[in-house]
């Protein structure tokens, strides 16, 4: 007989006009090697077909199932019940807009996120299919494919004061994935490129420092130190930039 | 109503898809993917090994060249594929390959100098070319005569997805992401589009395109135990089953892959073995090479499930709550290369198993891992049956895997499937004009308005709609899996009929609206039963072994009778689907032989078109330095 | 001529870029003068002769009186770049509040402890700058009498954590912020703050006690 645990999970239908914000209860037996994937898609079956959550690969490598458990925000699927309190608290992650319930549009989020931040290799080169690849070192490989490795589940963005504060913080995925492609020498954007992204107070110099980002990836990507990168690499730039100006040759 | 109207409707937004959209908005066409989750969430995202493609640059794929890779795919088929769309495979991965590379993957390279390998738990040295450095690198996977697996550590499915993606963000290809197809629109000779359900506020919409792509993966969830994600459940061949003109080809060709954990049957990556994970049993000793002394842990998936299950059945097998298994041991190999390259299977072992591989040994057992069936189209990518309606992955039956696909070829798929066919669909756009019946479009609309309806007010009947999934998926796992026989089959099709019945029965338990996701399974429910029924009669006709398709009471490869593809198409008011015949393939330039792995006895055929090609294939004409090497057989 | 304007016209904008950088700069100039400011202050404990000839030396100089209101500039100025980034209205003080709660993470409650003590230091520092700099020559023996009329011990019994926090924070958040804290080295450097923090809390405290119970008031 495994332990009973309650679920308090955030139940509101937008779609719903007679649906109110509310915290609702569900008691379940827990049974081994539980995850919140089993947990949640037995409530859903047994006790409220209603129930909205998201779940794609179950696996940690897609990035659907972040949610805010017991304050937190992580990914459901990979959280183990027997590692959280009889009481579990689930919410969905804020800033992003609410579908209902636990599910959440990250997917309108993101996409603004890859525009904003114009996430692609941008070359003047045209791609020859006869030609052999460019060469590179396998250890710059490595560590791009180290940052590339975010999965845009947005824990670093419902963990981030800024973010929650003001919606046009563009948050530590998008400085991460900037920082990606300025590690790639086959993105041929300058300096002056990525600070008109990313060098103002919706970007990198809004970032208080909080760490919430870092602390909470479930990829455990290195978040922290793309930030401090990007700050000193922007700041750097526009000092430069001032004295080129107040010093001009 | 919300409409919108667009040159080429994509449905599904996973590699396959977006790479067709990429291809027609280069084109400078106008082109819409409908996906059910955000588009980067797709499964396509799950591969973790990597995808083939005979660029040859690692020492130990040295001579490697689109005609080996031709080979070892046709081999690992079975000889159920169509070669002249293998061929085209084979040639034109290299290119999709550079391609993603240009586009900012970070492929692996290789490292000049001295590094080990291991192979069957021994270890190996290789030495890596000076003039190679930089170059894209490739890994070993089961079935190759060569190292050709190109891979960025072992999330190669998701950095190519991202990099597609960007390149769908840059071209400016909208994405309609939490939208679900329900019905392709189509006069029955013509695809005008599709119904479909936006998966955020409930409501129908309508997609009028001139061409329509269907490339929506594969369906795993029709099975218990399987590797695929949730959203895996064949709504491209419940698509094209519903046309009752579109076939599906092939549906029993269902792969298992050796390595699902217990209890999640969460895939752990093939690349494991590939670089010298070995299986062991209850007695912690390996049994691979006593089954298959030569290519050991690494032949194909379908012939090491299939071991694994027979060893499993003679009593080897690890007891656990949930039923036995095997062991895999990847312990060896080191933590470095554990935490590097195996990046994610150590995460997933820790995470998910609460294993941590580089001191224990993994729980693994075979799950159901890839359809090689799928919505049935020529070399173009043209869907049989409908003008204007095309498929291209894992949801299409193109057919370049036959009845057993290649670990590191479904990646490959996408990418090289999606470039061929997205080009064909912008050729077919190419000055494409289409009249659009409005009173067409209001019947298929009032069609999914009525289903809805009646679902949610119980119309006809009472069933849980979880329950009819559950039967089916149980039906499925127990009788229509690795090992088939007739009475199994007879059984399946029998209980699946008796649940197809039941699926009509369905009726909703929450009446809430919005997205409701019983209401989205309950209008999927029927679909299902139907592919099963497809996958399980289908199985049940094939009277052969052949490749993934392993018959107990039939094991030889029947190539008198069975060089052939089925393909299924469903009438309404049936309830069994419709299957008809077509050869395998009009070109045979590798004719049907022994594929050097996996047990099997084979009935030859007597079709000079197939065995007396008189002409030198080209296979007999690939320099000494590529060839494959025969394995005799030992049974 | 004409090609130059363009350029000059794609400029992007910088001045979130200039304010921050400020703010970092300011904020590493009152952390070094608060360190000295301390350790001036300090010297009281070897005497009130010590104390006193470094007062002298530093208003002979005219150091203090250049050096004190200019401190006072910065200090105003660093205060007016870190405002910006407090919110002032109600939705997102509320929505900052509920984050911290709900999160329940260490570094972000430090931000919050950072604007609050923000605003204390802003109006005891004035204050006390005020006191002081309107008060010249400094003499140990006319801080000890003020610090033994008894309402300016309170006084600075609360500024003196306060200012030790927001320094301490600040230390730590201006190395994360710019990189130099980096995850291999946050730990540890983290105990450091913290540890400095709490030595120099203790050597205010056995200032103050020597202000208090030690040096003859004037």
């Amino acid at each position: 007989m495994g332990r009973q645990l309650k679920f308090n999970i955030f139940r509101y239908n937008p779609e719903d006009p007679k649906s109110v914000p509310h915290m609702e209860s569900f008691d379940l037996e827990e049974t081994e090697a539980m995850t919140l994937y089993i947990a949640l898609n037995r409530l859903r079956e047994e006790q409220d077909p209603s129930l909205q959550f998201d779940f794609m690969c179950r696996a940690g490598i897609c990035g659907s199932c972040a949610m805010m458990i017991n304050g937190r925000p992580d990914l459901a699927c990979h959280t183990k019940t027997k590692n959280l309190p009889d009481e579990i608290n689930l919410m969905p992650l804020p800033v992003f807009k609410l579908i209902g319930d636990l599910s959440v549009d990250s997917g309108t989020w993101f996409r603004a996120m890859n525009e904003k931040v114009q996430s692609w290799v941008h070359t003047d080169k045209p791609f020859d299919p006869n030609a052999e690849e460019e060469p590179m070192d396998n250890q710059l490989a490595e560590e791009i494919y180290e940052l590339e490795r975010c999965v845009e589940c947005g824990c670093c963005v419902a963990a981030c004061g800024k973010a929650n504060m003001r919606e046009d913080f563009m948050g530590a995925a998008a400085f991460n994935r900037i920082a990606r492609f300025m590690m790639d020498p086959r993105d041929e954007r300058t300096g002056t490129e990525y600070f008109e992204v990313v060098g103002n107070e919706e970007g990198i110099f809004g970032c208080l420092g909080l760490l919430g980002c870092e602390d909470v990836c479930p990829k455990e990507i290195p978040l922290q130190d793309q930030l401090g990168m990007l700050r000193r690499k922007m700041g750097w730039q526009s000092i430069r930039h001032l004295f080129s100006r107040l010093l001009p040759d | 109503m919300d409409t919108f109207y667009t040159d080429l409707l994509c449905i599904g937004a996973g590699l396959a898809g977006e790479r067709v959209a990429v291809e027609a908005a280069s084109r400078g066409f106008d082109s819409i993917c409908l996906s059910i989750v955000p588009p980067r969430r797709s499964h396509s995202s799950a591969a973790q090994g990597g995808m083939q493609a005979a660029l040859g640059n690692a020492c130990m794929g040295e001579g490697d060249c689109p005609d080996v890779h031709f080979a070892d795919t046709v081999k690992g088929s079975d000889w159920g594929c169509d070669q002249e769309v293998a061929r085209l495979f084979a040639e034109t991965a290299p290119i999709a390959v550079r391609e993603m590379a240009h586009w900012g993957i970070p492929w692996n390279r290789v490292v000049p100098g001295t590094g080990t390998f291991y192979k069957g738990g021994k270890e190996y040295q290789k030495i890596e070319k000076k003039e190679k450095e930089g170059f894209i690198t490739a890994r070993d996977f089961g079935g190759t005569a060569k190292w050709r697996t190109c891979y960025t550590s072992d999330g190669t499915g998701h950095t190519l997805l991202f990099t597609m993606d960007n390149q769908v963000v840059k071209l400016g290809v909208k994405v309609h992401d939490r939208v679900e197809a329900v019905a392709l629109i189509h006069d029955g000779q013509r695809c005008f589009g599709a119904v479909a359900r936006c998966l955020k506020t409930g409501k129908l919409r309508v997609y009028l395109a001139k061409a329509t792509l269907v490339a929506t993966g594969g369906y795993g969830r029709l099975y218990r135990e399987t590797t695929n994600a949730v959203i895996c459940d064949g709504s491209g061949a419940i698509l094209a089953l519903k046309t009752g003109i579109v076939p599906v080809g092939n549906p029993e060709a269902v792969q298992f892959h050796p390595t699902g954990i217990v209890p999640t049957s969460i895939l752990v990556t093939e690349g494991c073995r590939g670089d010298g994970g070995t299986l062991k049993d209850v007695d912690g000793k390996r049994f691979m090479d006593t089954y298959e002394p030569e290519k050991q842990e690494l032949a194909s998936r379908d012939v090491v499930s299939r071991w694994m299950t027979h060893h499993i059945r003679e009593g080897k097998g690890v007891k656990s709550p949930y039923g036995d298994h095997l062991w895999l041991d990847i312990r060896h190999l080191g933590e470095r290369h554990i935490k590097t390259k195996l990046r994610e299977v150590d995460e997933i072992c820790r995470e998910f198993l609460g294993v941590d591989p580089v001191t224990q040994m993994i729980p693994v057992r075979p799950a159901q891992h890839y359809s090689m069936g799928g919505v049935r189209t020529n070399r173009d990518g043209a869907a049989y049956g409908l003008d204007g309606l095309f498929s291209a992955g894992e949801g299409a039956c193109w057919d370049m895997h036959g009845l057993n696909r290649l670990g590191g070829n479904s990646l490959a798929e996408t990418i090289v499937a999606g470039r061929i066919v997205g080009e064909k669909v912008a050729d077919y756009l190419d000055g494409c004009e289409v009249t659009f019946k409005t009173e067409l479009v209001r019947d298929f609309v009032r069609q999914e308005e009525e289903i809805i309806s009646r679902l949610m007010a119980g119309k006809d009947g009472r069933e849980n709609v979880y329950d009819v999934r559950n039967a089916m998926q149980d039906v499925m796992m127990d009788y229509v899996g690795i090992f088939r026989n007739a009475t199994d089959l007879r059984h399946a099709v029998v209980q699946l009929q008796e649940i197809h019945e039941r699926a009509k029965k369905v009726g909703l338990r929450s009446s809430s609206p919005g997205a409701n996701p019983e209401l989205a399974l309950g209008m999927r429910i029927k679909g299902m039963v139907r592919l099963a029924l497809c996958v399980a009669y289908a199985a049940e006709q094939r009277t052969e072994s052949r490749g993934a398709h392993a018959r107990e009471d039939y094991p030889e490869r029947n190539d008198r009778d069975w060089l052939k593809r089925t393909l299924a198409t469903w009438k309404e008011g049936d309830d069994l689907p419709t299957l008809n015949f077509e050869p395998n393939s009009q070109v045979w330039e590798i004719p049907p032989g022994q594929r050097g792995y996996g047990v099997s006895k084979i009935i030859p055929s007597e079709d000079p078109s197939v065995v007396g090609n008189g002409e030198a294939s080209k296979a007999q004409e690939v320099p000494e330095v590529c060839k494959t090497p025969e394995t005799p057989e030992t049974n | 001529m004409f090609t130059q304007n363009v350029a000059q016209a794609k400029q992007p904008y910088r001045t979130d870029a200039y304010l921050d950088t400020f703010q970092m700069f300011s904020g590493v100039a009152l952390i070094l003068f608060m360190w000295s400011h301390m350790v001036l202050v300090a010297s009281v404990n070897l005497g009130s002769r010590v104390m006193n000839s470094i007062a002298h030396f530093l208003e002979a100089t005219y150091l203090a009186q250049i050096g004190g209101p200019m401190i006072a500039l910065i200090f105003l100025a660093h205060f007016v770049m870190a405002a910006r980034k407090i919110p002032f209205n109600y939705k997102e003080q509320k929505a900052m509040w509920t984050h911290s709660v709900r999160l329940n993470h260490l570094d972000t409650w430090l931000w919050i402890v950072q604007a609050v003590t923000g605003m204390i230091i802003l109006i005891m520092g004035s204050i006390h700058m005020w006191t002081v700099l309107t008060d010249l020559p400094i003499t140990a023996a006319k801080s000890a009498a003020r610090i033994q009329g008894g309402w300016w011990l309170v006084f600075y019994m609360m500024l003196l954590p306060v200012i030790e926090l927001h320094v301490g924070v600040g230390f730590y958040r201006l190395g994360v912020k710019w990189g130099w804290i980096t995850r291999s080295n946050r730990k540890s450097l983290k105990n450091f703050e913290n540890r400095l923090t709490i030595g120099f809390i203790t050597i205010g405290l056995i200032t103050l006690f020597t202000f208090y119970f030690i040096i003859k008031a004037a």
